[in-house]
């Protein structure tokens, strides 16, 4: 375990301090945001008992509201990426810096106020001289649980495409990678750990505390004169390319952006990895978030055109199809497909493929009574998956479990099921050494992968098409399931796998 | 220079001041007494619109008070509270300074004052200005409390039971203070108290005052000699000129003292005249006293100086 982690901190260092960039970026710009909103709310509210009660049971609702819930609620309003996570970390943050304040400045002893009202001063000389100063620990615990609560809420914002930490968390659920799971949560609680000690800190006496606001100001001012910079550069062709989550999106992606920088080294790609499912990315994909991403031919037909039937068996009939109804409903164009066929398969543990000497699907049939099946709750439904099996090879197995994908192989391994279903390029089936069963009746749907994109994008970039479908044709099964291993297994970085084969394969030159 | 005219006040239909009327002259120690509850500190507030009247007007400088521009009047008035009320997240130059600070003084200014005032109450600037107030005993905080009130050189100052909480030692040392501040400054100070003690001891005028209703205004010796009702005849009853040895002794003539001093005289009194007689006859500057209730250390000194007070208290 620790070996596995020092060489993914290492393969992976680079989108490691990236990721914490982004999470602390993104939890440091709520924590702001939220601040300027509450403290001076309460400072507006404190002599108004009722209507800042009123709001304290608001903000206290808002917090009751699952985080996950408030990110759904938030994409049909502002969309996916970076400001819905920050809307929802923001949201949350306000209750406690707002309750904070306004109990630090409504506790302020009775005959402190009446002296300072009978001295003659202002509002604001008392707020400054008299009421912040004191309420200042208040407020600053109030900061601190809020910084403490949006780092860790913040791993959520990878869900909706808002990076940071919550990538690796997600990337390690989705292929069942611990590695990932326990760097990512290790990172976020650090960061966590780490402000919360700094502001605690900084806030121990008031010489720190000026020293840190200023530090503040200095930091933002800068941050924005930046970013006003990078506004006013004339932006060169800027391409978002996304991936599903997982190794194989990833290691596609990386081969489309170094075949694209080939063609027109002027071209500035951003890479989105992990960055959703199906739905979440062809919406993305519509409101041109994103440019391009890899789709499957069967997902297509199953998920977005969504046929009422099972998808043919035929790989070129499955992509005219998908190809047409893209083109025909979405205006998208999907460039022609890679050689690998990313299909469902029915996969056996060793023990009892040996017991029963077991190579093809329609052998199982023989031991419907010695079942039990781990599948995911998709494969279960689809009519591409378990509901279409039963009738052609004559399956009723005698026990089915729904699980999440992640843990289906687990299961597996652990020998809890002894049947699961998969994809044929899946690595687990090589590091287990699971025996996938030969689809002797032909009934799986062949999947293949092609680049997906606007129309109106692939009239822009020729060059980008272009670029794009030297792929077509290429890699095998084999291939796939070889690198898919490098990156979960070995660890290697997707960017190095991706380039490996394409510099193999005389897809890139050097 | 302040009068108080025909002033009612209810707080939710219940009457805690009924029709009350005085007149305060400018350098006064105007003092307002009576038992807590009498509505003392509610008059007291009418000046600078703490509270506002029901019914009738007060008026500073032949203006009535409501006209006055309330931040101009509040940063011309002093005043002081029952705890120093210093804000703890300043120090003491700056919680002296508050009040100029409001004004637009200028900081180097603001320090020149707090350290001059300092002074003046005999604390080295040098050691107290940049102290923060909790590093201060209760008495030194007051004593700070009531130099913030005289740095804006106010013409009124107003002293809300401001030695209430302090022990007899100190409070004499305080209440000896103001008597010297006002003389030097002329302000004229409106006091408020529920021990008739400091009222008669650093009263010029004294108001006394029952369950919202005014008893009696005039000077200590009016007080005492011709209580206008039974309730102030009752109220000084056994104080003033007919001082007690125990209770004068308490007040801070003596200090209280368990173990015998060898070195010094003793003389068993029971009442204040054996002590002026002891005082007469014997030269030692200091002597112990066995009172009624325990013994006492008294310095000759002191017993002059009330004498003398007293004298001044009756002209």
């Amino acid at each position: 375990m620790l070996n596995s982690i020092a060489e993914t901190l290492h393969a992976q260092q680079g989108a490691i301090i990236k990721a914490t960039e982004q999470h602390i970026s993104i939890s440091l710009l709520s924590l702001l945001i939220a601040m300027v909103i509450a403290i001076p709310l309460a400072i507006l509210l404190k002599d108004h008992r009722r209507i800042a009660e009123a709001c304290l049971q608001v903000a206290g609702i808002i917090q009751t509201i699952p985080s996950l819930a408030i990110l759904g609620l938030l994409i049909p309003l502002v969309g996916i990426g970076t400001v819905p996570a920050i809307i929802a970390l923001v949201l949350y943050a306000i209750m406690p810096i707002f309750q904070n304040t306004y109990a630090g400045l409504t506790e302020i002893a009775p005959n402190l106020e009446e002296a300072a009202t009978a001295f003659g001063l202002t509002k604001w000389k008392k707020l400054q001289r008299l009421e912040l100063p004191l309420a200042m620990p208040m407020i600053l615990s109030g900061i601190r649980i809020s910084l403490v609560m949006i780092i860790g809420t913040a791993t959520l914002a990878a869900l909706i495409g808002g990076g940071g930490l919550g990538t690796f968390i997600l990337t390690g659920i989705q292929s069942n990678n611990n590695t990932y799971v326990i760097i990512g949560a290790v990172l976020s609680a650090i960061l966590a750990f780490f402000f919360s000690w700094l502001l605690k800190f900084v806030g121990s006496n008031p010489k720190r505390l000026r020293i840190g606001m200023v530090a503040i100001v200095i930091l933002l001012v800068g941050f924005g004169g930046y970013k006003g910079f990078q506004a006013l550069r004339p932006a060169p062709t800027k391409i978002v390319i996304a991936g599903k989550m997982g190794s194989e999106p990833d290691i596609l992606i990386h081969m489309y952006k170094d075949l694209i920088q080939q063609e027109d080294p002027q071209a500035e790609v951003t890479l989105k990895p992990n960055f959703g499912g199906t739905t979440f990315l062809f919406k993305a994909l519509q409101s041109n978030q994103i440019d391009v991403y890899p789709e499957f031919t069967g997902t297509v037909n199953q998920q977005i055109i969504k046929l009422k039937q099972k998808t043919g068996a035929n790989p070129q009939k499955t992509y005219q199809l998908a190809k047409r109804e893209l083109a025909r409903r979405y205006q998208m164009r999907y460039l022609k497909p890679m050689q690998y066929q990313n299909g469902y398969a029915l996969v056996v543990s060793p023990q009892f493929a040996k017991t029963h000497q077991l190579t093809k699907m329609s052998q199982l049939a023989n031991y419907n009574n010695e079942i039990t099946a781990g599948f995911d709750p998709d494969f279960y439904q689809l009519h591409d998956g378990y509901q279409g099996l039963k009738q052609p090879y004559g399956y009723h197995f005698k026990n089915v479990k729904t699980m999440e994908p992640a843990i289906r192989y687990q299961a597996i391994a652990n020998g809890r099921v002894n049947v699961v279903d998969g994809y044929t390029t899946d690595p687990q089936i090589t590091q287990y050494h699971l025996k996938m069963l030969q689809d002797d009746r032909h009934f799986f749907p062949p999947y293949q992968g092609a680049p997906l994109m606007k129309e109106s994008f692939a009239k822009r970039n020729p060059r980008v098409v272009a670029a794009l479908n030297k792929l077509a044709g290429k890699i095998t099964t084999k291939e796939m399931q070889h690198m898919n291993y490098e990156v979960t297994v070995k660890k290697k970085s997707a960017a190095t796998v991706a380039r490996q084969y394409l510099v193999k394969h005389h897809l890139l030159d050097n | 220079m302040i009068k108080y005219d025909h002033v009612a006040k209810t707080y939710s239909s219940v009457p805690v001041i009924r029709d009350v009327s005085f007149e305060i002259n400018e350098g006064d120690l105007f003092v307002l007494v009576g038992p807590s509850g009498s509505g003392k500190t509610t008059l007291l507030k009418m000046f600078n619109r703490l509270t506002v009247p029901t019914e009738g007007n007060v008026y500073y400088q032949g203006k009535k008070i409501k006209d006055y521009d309330l931040q101009q009047l509040r940063l011309q008035t002093g005043y002081v509270l029952q705890d120093s009320s210093l804000f703890p997240n300043l120090n003491l130059q700056d919680n002296i300074a508050i009040q100029l600070e409001q004004q637009g003084v200028a900081k180097a200014k603001r320090h020149q004052r707090a350290c001059e005032l300092l002074r003046a109450v005999d604390m080295d600037p040098e050691k107290y200005a940049k102290r923060m107030p909790n590093e201060l005993s209760g008495g030194e905080q007051q004593r700070v409390g009531i130099i913030r009130a005289l740095a804006a050189k106010p013409t009124v100052i107003l002293m809300d039971e401001p030695f209430s909480a302090l022990d007899p030692v100190v409070r004499r040392q305080l209440q000896d203070l103001v008597l010297k501040l006002q003389k030097q400054t002329k302000t004229t100070i409106i006091f408020v108290t529920h021990d008739m003690h400091e009222a008669l001891r650093i009263g010029t005028k004294i108001a006394v005052l029952k369950d919202g209703v005014l008893q009696q205004v005039g000077t200590p010796q009016e007080i005492i000699n011709q209580p206008a009702t039974a309730f102030v005849k009752e109220f000084f009853h056994g104080h003033g000129f007919h001082f007690s040895l125990n209770a004068v002794l308490n007040d801070g003539l003596g200090k209280k003292t368990s173990t015998a001093s060898d070195d010094l005289p003793v003389v068993t009194a029971k009442k204040l005249e054996e002590l002026f007689v002891f005082c007469r006859d014997h030269q030692a500057q200091q002597f112990v006293v066995q009172a009624d209730d325990g013994q006492y250390i008294v310095k000759r000194q002191d017993v002059w100086d009330y004498l003398i007070r007293r004298e001044e208290n009756r002209a």
